[in-house]
């Protein structure tokens, strides 16, 4: 389910060059903690330690290992203390995201605005843990749009995205604006790189079909986000 | 009775860290509160209405009387554990984790230490209730670190970064806070890297403002929404949960290594113990 996003030059360079050598370590028992770098020692605990349950079987098959090792998107998007990368990883990031998206047989189109109003408030799904969320139940997973987006004023929305109140109003539906909201959704990278905004359809989150029922919702004149 | 309170006020005065560490918890909170702008410490005023009466603070009476009860196969109390200021020193010590154990020879939370001394003082095995049981109110581990913690109320977290091993894990801890990884490409600071934004309408506290993090990070406490007494691991297990990763083992090096930053970023800040949360 999960695709490998096929990448720049630029993105693997640059994850060549801070990851390379790593920490062969032969034996826990003689691992010195304070000899490696504090890079080498997070790499460590989290996929050599033992000190996270990466055994734990995932939703989208196999086990959380595939989720904790960074892809590399992920390693050129960490950036301690907060901020963005250079421009060349930003612009190798950004054309690498550009790359990974498919698009649906037949030309974009917007789905169900009632679907996707449903999906967009939905949280669940892919969480592993005390409670292990169950996608062969009723429930299949949701866009997660409404933890960061303000939508509509009858249920609050989260803020760290941006403010979503009203969007297909100003824009309309043009086939322009029907792929670039598209894209957003599918790896909102290829426009934003480094953005923290996850990438629903690169990741195999949401459906091409899931898509454009939130596409719907957010750009149709009959969906209560345009009222 | 009234003419020795007297006599005691103007000692209390004196020693300005202990009259702020005699203050209620929501003393130190409203303090906070009153020192910044922060939409996160005042987004709940149900909760600052409730604090004086939170369920949390009966654990602290149920925990000192385990602490000081002779238990476990070896029949004794846990009086002679060293948290780190000498054995039995109880004062101040919570705000002072993670922190490095010449007897273990690793870096400890105070969770990991509590469990530390039960075994090796109290001759408890991984298999006892008493430290089986992790989660919730009931739990001995709860009520013991609910005591403990509650006489850190208003000092200062100052976790020590002298030993190279406590640098090491914290830094080590400051890479994975970061670290975007998973389903979605979260890390912590996805949600703690910015000031006064919400997941839906939970205002997030942001790990650059001292002020907010210390209450991010003062745990144990009451969880409204649980009915049920927390622990820093739970909320870090709850995190990872929501960010779609693989949760850390508990008591482990990977726990740990989260707990020393989060502690270090609210260093200088009064600790809030217990706090009362959504």
């Amino acid at each position: 389910m999960f695709k490998k996003t096929s990448l720049a030059a630029g993105v693997a360079a640059f994850a060549a060059i801070l990851f390379a050598g790593g920490y062969a370590i032969a034996d826990a028992q003689k691992v010195d903690f304070t000899a490696m770098s504090a890079e080498e020692l997070a790499e460590y605990i989290i996929l050599e330690s033992g000190g996270f349950h990466l055994d734990a079987a995932v939703q989208e098959g196999g086990t959380m290992r595939a989720r904790m090792e960074q892809d590399d998107l992920q390693k050129a998007c960490s950036v301690v203390g907060g901020g963005k990368p250079d421009a060349a990883t930003l612009e190798a990031v950004r054309a690498a995201a550009a790359a990974s998206i498919t698009y649906p047989e037949g030309g974009i189109k917007l789905g169900d605005w009632q679907k996707g109003r449903e999906l967009s408030w939905s949280g669940f799904g892919y969480r592993v843990g005390h409670r292990n969320d169950d996608h062969s139940a009723s429930r299949q997973p949701g866009g997660n749009c409404a933890n960061c987006h303000q939508k509509v004023s009858d249920r609050d929305g989260g803020t760290l995205g941006p403010d979503l109140t009203g969007y297909g109003k100003m824009r309309g539906t043009s086939d322009a604006m029907l792929k670039y909201v598209y894209d957003v959704i599918y790896n909102a990278h290829a426009y934003f790189p480094c953005t923290q905004m996850p990438r629903m359809g690169a990741k195999g989150v949401l459906t091409q079909e899931q898509i454009a029922d939130i596409m719907a919702w957010l750009l149709d004149p009959e969906s209560p986000v345009n009222k | 009775m009234l003419k020795k309170a007297l006599l005691a006020l103007p000692v209390a005065l004196a020693l300005g860290v202990a009259a702020n560490a005699q203050k209620a918890p929501e003393d130190v909170l409203q303090r906070l509160i009153d020192s910044i702008d922060s939409t996160y410490l005042t987004q709940s005023e149900m909760n600052l209405m409730m604090m004086p009466d939170s369920p949390a603070l009966w654990l602290i009476d149920d925990g000192q009387e385990l602490f000081h009860e002779a238990r476990g196969p070896n029949n004794v109390s846990l009086e002679t554990c060293d948290f780190g200021k000498g054995p039995g020193v109880l004062e101040g010590v919570f705000v002072e984790f993670p922190r490095y154990f010449e007897d273990a020879g690793r870096v400890m939370d105070f969770e990991s230490r509590l469990v530390h001394c039960m075994k090796t003082i109290q001759g408890f095995t991984d298999d006892d209730p008493a430290i089986k049981t992790k989660h919730g109110n009931a739990a001995d581990i709860t009520k013991l670190q609910t005591y403990v913690a509650s006489l850190s109320n208003g000092h200062a977290w100052n976790p020590p970064l002298d030993h190279p091993m406590e640098k090491a894990i914290r830094d080590a801890g400051e890479i994975i806070f970061y670290r975007r990884a998973g389903t979605m490409d979260f890390s912590c600071s996805t949600c703690h890297a910015a000031t006064g934004k919400r997941i839906r309408a939970s205002v997030l506290p942001d790990s650059n403002v001292p002020e907010e993090w210390t209450k991010a990070v003062s745990w144990p406490a009451f969880r409204v929404g649980h009915d049920n007494v927390r622990s820093a691991q739970h909320r870090v297990s709850e995190c990872y949960w929501q960010m779609r990763h693989a949760e850390p083992v508990w008591g482990d090096i990977g726990m740990i290594a989260i707990i020393s930053y989060w502690n270090d970023r609210a260093r200088g800040q009064p600790a809030i113990l217990p706090d009362m949360k959504r």
